[in-house]
């Protein structure tokens, strides 16, 4: 009797421990999983498997519940690249910026005539700062000099407040951060065009900074 | 003035060939123009000390550069600050290594021109300036208009008291760092388990001793039959196995043990806490976001703007991978992944035009029941990643922290002050709550707990 007690209640633990907490590639269990399962396209989940989780299907209809595949897309991807020829448009209805392929002896010219939408108020300088400390500051450094703790092993990161930058207008820091210059990316995917202004304001007031 | 202001010269929207990709490139024209008008206008009132500088100049040799500690530290700040963008002393970056540079050059003399205007000692014709020129892709360096010669004297002392520097030997810094203070507290909980034992072996010891002793005892009284079996009845597994305290024991054990993995195998159904999956490419978040400090908002832009915090588009890893091509952990097997996805050939470093995405591996997966978005907590009410993430810092591979479920949404939401700082939605809201009482206004305050805000 003592010996089918003890087999029952193993049994029930190893069943138990089969549920299983996640960890490593395991998610666990899911209670009610096709509530987990969008039946919308989800933007960060790809399920390409049309018979996935067919075992919770009740629509009877030989099809898996988790299945989440756009299948017109291009890699049967859910997300989808914007139609060429279109612009995103902002609450200001700016137009993007796209000197890019500026000729290099008019590059002076179209930065020159670019100005900062942005009137003098003090709190875009505030706001750009914020701004700067999450894309420039691992490069560029809290300060500027270009001490960033990727500058370690990025090598050629621009020390802000160098001779050869102090000159340099808002228009041109917003173009170098849209297209890149020297070793720097284009940062004009990551970075909206009103953010690029307020983080050229805040460079500027950087470089005044001793 | 793209944005529709200002007048549009149309001829500077040509598309070029090959993007232009210095900066000092770009402002060339402006510079040239803008020399010439200020030496003239400098001419008069400098012109004796332009005179002895000139003739200063020309007599100096590669010998003559100051190993004064004064001029070289004085070179080092101007060096740090303008040079070290592109060049390093014993490296090649953008620009040459400058080690040795006073030898290599045709004169002291060449370096001051250069150093002011590269521009124009190429366009002179100079053999050594078109030869580096060309040496390095044709991108020119940055003038420095305004150094004077002492200056640019003073980075070439550094430049050479730098180069002479023999690498310091690193082999003293590496000794003594083993064996740390951790080492103490283990020896104590090791001697202390060890007494214990011992403790617990005498105990045994000693109840063997007792009841060999009153078994002893007992022996010598005079016992009927059925107590002398009792007292001498041998200790067996048998004996033991079926004794009702025995029983009791391992039922008791087993069943706790039993209710106890019952209850926590129906509380982790659906909580994917500890969900740690294998991603196609082994980025580690301990070296970008631990190591060398990079925001979590730079790759995650949309953790500030909406809903999703958003898996980076492989274009933002290519802002800094495209020069670093060598991992910390993995070398560059795991980038050449990144190379793959976007179509990128390091040897040449340049764009295929053939991509593939990268299938990343969902780890935080809220049931689709539950609303949730970043943006509100993130930008409004400024909690830090690491609240729910927890130390992703510290993590190579990411594992889902929190357990995710309402009741620690919940939780949060009651024992959470909202963040009403500057912004002006809440004014009226923290009017009327302060009405009411005196205790800060929490997220349930304010409809935190509404089924409505999360489920609909």
């Amino acid at each position: 009797m003592t010996m089918t007690t003890m087999k029952n209640a193993l049994l029930g633990f190893a069943a138990v421990s089969l549920l299983g907490c996640a960890g490593g590639d395991n998610p666990g269990r899911e209670y009610a999983p096709n509530m987990y399962h969008s039946v919308a396209y989800e933007p960060l989940s790809q399920i390409t498997d049309e018979m996935a989780g067919e075992w919770v299907n009740a629509l009877d209809n030989g099809r898996g519940e988790y299945f989440n595949s756009n299948k017109y897309n291009e890699f049967r991807m859910n997300m989808r690249t914007p139609p060429a020829n279109t612009v995103k448009r902002n609450k200001f209805g700016w137009l993007p910026y796209r000197s890019k392929n500026v000729p290099k002896d008019s590059v002076d010219i179209v930065i020159g005539a670019l100005k900062s939408p942005l009137d003098s108020s003090a709190v875009y300088a505030v706001e750009g700062k914020a701004l700067y400390e999450v894309y420039c500051k691992h490069c560029h450094g809290a300060n500027g000099t270009g001490d960033g703790k990727v500058a370690d092993k990025y090598a050629g990161v621009a020390n802000l407040k160098g001779d050869s930058y102090l000159a340099m207008s808002e228009g041109h820091i917003f173009h170098v951060i849209t297209y890149g210059a020297g070793l720097m990316g284009a940062h004009g995917s990551q970075v909206t065009p009103e953010e690029r202004w307020k983080i050229a304001r805040y460079v500027k007031t950087l470089q005044k900074q001793k | 003035m793209s944005d529709g202001r200002g007048p549009k010269p149309k001829n500077m929207f040509e598309i070029m060939t090959s993007e232009c990709r210095f900066v000092h490139l770009r402002i060339k024209g402006g510079i040239l123009n803008h020399m010439m008008k200020r030496f003239i206008s400098c001419f008069s009132p400098c012109v004796l000390p332009a005179l002895v500088s000139l003739l200063l100049s020309v007599s100096l040799q590669a010998q003559d550069i100051p190993t004064d500690p004064a001029v070289i530290s004085a070179g080092e700040a101007l060096f740090n600050g303008n040079c070290k963008t592109c060049h390093r002393v014993k490296t090649k970056l953008i620009g040459p290594a400058l080690a040795g540079v006073e030898t290599r050059v045709p004169s002291v003399k060449w370096v001051f021109d250069w150093v002011r205007n590269p521009a124009k000692v190429i366009a002179s014709g100079d053999e050594y300036a078109n030869k580096i020129y060309g040496e390095y892709n044709k991108s020119q360096m940055t003038a420095f208009s305004s150094y004077k010669d002492e200056q640019i004297l003073s980075i070439l002392a550094y430049v050479k008291a730098e180069a002479a520097k023999v690498e310091a030997a690193p082999v003293a810094a590496a000794g003594g760092a083993a064996g740390g203070g951790s080492a103490v507290p283990t020896a104590y909980l090791d001697t202390i388990l060890v007494g214990m034992i011992i403790i617990l072996v005498l105990l045994v010891i000693i109840l063997a001793l007792i009841v060999n002793a009153l078994r002893r005892f007992l022996n010598q009284r005079d016992l009927s039959e059925e107590d002398r079996e009792v007292v001498n009845s041998p200790i067996t597994f048998a004996s033991v196995s079926r004794s009702p305290g025995f029983i009791f024991l391992v039922i008791f054990i087993v069943g706790t043990i039993t209710f106890k993995s019952v209850i926590d195998g129906l509380y982790s159904i659906g909580v994917q806490r500890n969900y740690q999956p294998k991603q196609p490419i082994a980025f580690s978040h301990k070296i970008h976001a631990g190591q060398y400090e990079i925001e979590c908002k730079y790759c995650h832009t949309g953790a500030m703007k909406g809903k999703q915090a958003n898996i980076p588009s492989p274009n933002m890893c290519m802002n800094c991978h495209s020069q670093i091509k060598e991992g910390t952990n993995t070398g560059a097997g795991e980038i050449a992944k990144i190379y793959a996805a976007v179509g990128f050939d390091p040897m040449t470093s340049t764009y295929t035009g053939v991509t593939k995405p990268i299938e990343w591996v969902r780890i935080h997966n809220l049931p689709d029941l539950a609303y949730f978005n970043h943006s509100q907590h993130v930008n409004v009410a400024g909690v830090v990643c690491q609240t729910c993430h927890g130390p992703i810092e510290e993590m190579d591979v990411v594992k889902q922290y929190s357990v995710l479920t309402m009741g620690w949404c919940i939780d949060c939401h009651r024992k959470t002050d909202v963040n009403t700082k500057g912004n002006a939605y809440y004014d009226k809201l923290v009017e009327l709550h302060s009405t009411a009482g005196k205790k800060a206004m929490k997220v349930e305050d304010i409809g935190g707990l509404e089924c409505a805000k999360c489920h609909y």
